[in-house]
């Protein structure tokens, strides 16, 4: 008997099973991003009921009001959940918008070359190596960071009349913005590289062929033409790597210096570059083991859901930015 | 589809699960008890070699799983029944949570540690304080140092029992200075960040500082090692404790008394850190 059940187990489904089927897992992966956000919603609300949106702004010593939120570990009074975000939201800001700034332009140049210049042999290997390289665990890249990069930049090139010059309000070991800004890029150039490469192979070569005949060079015809025709790709790859960005945890808890400055640019530029930060995501892994605090927990869950909503703001914004440009588009 | 089919698809896969559900049981009823513990990094090294002891010594009678985190996990972790012992490095505090027995098992010294390349030999408790609150930001101003340049201070997360300790015996209760200080997540993390910078300087237990590669600072005139530990002559002496949930019971409470009552056990404790009685 099990025999012949399994056998029309395997027979082929008429359509409106499969299609039910098939419509009951979409409805629940979407359910559970909805009950994702609301629990995460839930979790963080005491945060805000007790500090309102003056919990983004600056004031106080973030160490010192975590610690306090782990002095108070069972019934924290309403004091207990004060705290200032402001140094890891500025810290997650100015790391993201950095290496997506630096990303963007590295990714659209060498996949220009990698499409329209190098020769057939060099591009067969560069793809499958790109794509190979942007799912490199983030961990692996912490590691070679805090081991390699972080002892070089402290030993050999902070001076020490920059420590000096700053050693009253931070210290300069060699962890810090600049480390983790080379990582990030490192890390997130090759998703880039990978979809615009698609986008511009997928771009009609005839278009371009009509601008070199117009009497456009060839590279000119790339940027004029090509270029203008992916932008919505590259907007596309922009909005995945800047999430992947703002996520960025276990790295940026490595090599960031765990230390809530603020890198403040009047210091001078390269002292700017070598003073250490938090993120949001990098804060999480730096306080999780004091979730048994109520305090600190609903703390943590409010870090989580700041990074959830600007997810929601970046997708939404990457829409409304690719909206206008879709006139020639080719895909995105 | 008829619907005698689907009740058939039904009862197998219910069945199934019947079945799956009969050949667990047994397996965790026959299996040897687990003492969990969580906590702690600086005691972590005594509890996994007085764990690795007393499974030799008692075959068969338990297992253990033994996991860091810091005193403050081991404190939550065992509070919320995720495991049957927490690690702690700090006395007990007010503010722990209620019906946390602490068995005090050993002794062990904090002591003030450098890069090896900065033979700094001793620091008063002013200096002490004066450099750990960030007044004192520069190698030149702390006489005996072959350092030069600022201080790079590393610190622990706020979890850490032995940042509490430090803070309450060689700090005179005040706190690190932050956000000046740089955090690590473990005692080796901490470690490794003063092995690699000519500038640092951290605390760690004294089992940690006497690994080599670091520079170990004498306090007030007094080494920290184990001797003066043991002496009661070093300023920085905390204790590691065991916690249960309620007074320990069963094979927990066998471990327990096994640690603070037996040869063996004290054995282990006297190689690098002080028996508590």
């Amino acid at each position: 008997m099990a025999v012949s059940v399994l056998r029309r187990l395997r027979s082929p489904w008429p359509d409106h099973r499969a299609e039910r089927l098939l419509g009951a897992v979409s409805l629940l992966v979407g359910a559970c991003v909805i009950a994702m956000i609301v629990f995460v919603g839930v979790r963080a609300w005491p945060i805000f009921e007790h500090n309102g949106l003056s919990w983004l702004g600056p004031g106080g010593t973030l160490e010192t009001q975590i610690a306090n939120m782990q002095a108070t570990s069972v019934n924290p009074p309403a004091s207990a959940y004060h705290l200032n975000a402001w140094p890891l939201v500025y810290g997650t800001l100015l790391t993201t918008s950095i290496a997506i700034v630096l990303g963007t332009v590295i990714a659209v140049l060498s996949s220009i070359f990698i499409v329209e210049l190098a020769p057939a042999r060099v591009r067969k290997l560069a793809i499958p190596v790109i794509r190979l390289l942007a799912s490199v665990p983030s961990v692996v890249y912490g590691l070679i960071g805090v081991l390699v990069l972080v002892p070089f930049v402290g030993n050999h090139l902070v001076t020490a009349s920059e420590k000096n010059s700053v050693q009253d309000f931070v210290e300069l070991t060699g962890a810090g913005l600049g480390v983790v800004v080379v990582i990030l890029t490192v890390m997130i150039t090759p998703i880039m590289i990978a979809l615009i490469c698609e986008a511009l192979m997928a771009a009609p070569a005839s278009w371009r062929e009509g601008a070199v005949a117009l009497g456009l060079n060839p590279l000119r015809a790339v940027m004029a033409v090509t270029l203008r025709a992916i932008r919505p790709a590259i907007v596309a790859a922009a909005v995945l790597a800047t999430a992947r960005a703002l996520g960025e945890a276990v790295m940026i808890q490595m090599v960031s210096g765990g230390s809530s400055y603020t890198p403040n640019f009047s210091h001078g530029a390269l002292i700017f570059f070598y003073e250490p930060l938090r993120t949001l995501a990098s804060a999480i892994v730096d306080y999780h083991e004091g979730l048994g605090a109520p305090a600190l927990r609903a703390t943590l869950y409010a870090f989580g859901a700041l990074l959830l909503f600007s997810a929601f703001v970046l997708s939404i914004a990457g829409y409304l930015i690719k909206l206008p440009l879709r006139r020639y588009q080719v895909r995105g | 589809m008829n619907r005698n089919r689907r009740l058939t698809r039904f009862s197998i896969a219910m069945a199934a699960v019947g079945v799956l559900g009969v050949a667990a049981a047994p397996t965790t009823a026959l299996a040897t008890p687990t003492i969990s513990i969580s906590g702690a990094t600086a005691s972590y090294p005594l509890v996994s070699l007085l764990a690795a002891k007393y499974v030799k010594l008692k075959p068969h009678s338990v297992k253990f799983k033994i996991t860091q985190g810091g005193a403050q996990i081991g404190i939550n972790d065992v509070a919320a029944s995720r495991v049957s012992v927490g690690d702690v490095s700090r006395d007990p505090l007010p503010t722990d949570p209620k019906g946390l027995v602490f068995y005090p098992v050993a002794k062990y010294g904090i002591c003030v540690v450098t890069n090896s390349a900065n033979t700094l030999s001793n620091l008063t408790p002013s200096q002490v304080v004066s450099i750990f609150t960030g007044k004192t930001r520069n190698w030149s101003q702390v006489p005996g140092a072959t350092a030069s340049g600022t201080i790079d201070l590393i610190s622990r997360t706020s979890v850490a029992g032995v940042l509490t300790s430090f803070q309450t015996l060689l700090l005179e209760g005040k706190k690190v200075t932050e956000p000046l200080a740089h955090e690590r997540p473990s005692e080796g993390l901490l470690r490794a960040e003063v092995e690699g910078d000519p500038n640092a300087i951290g605390f760690l237990s004294n089992y940690q500082a006497g690994l080599g590669k670091l520079n170990s600072v004498s306090y007030n005139g007094e080494a920290c090692n184990r001797s003066t530990v043991q002496a009661g002559q070093y300023a920085g002496i905390a204790r590691f404790y065991e916690v249960t949930r309620g007074p320990a019971q069963g094979f927990v409470a066998s471990f327990i008394s096994w640690i603070t009552k037996s040869a063996a056990a004290r054995k282990i404790i006297s190689s690098q850190w002080v028996p508590v009685t």
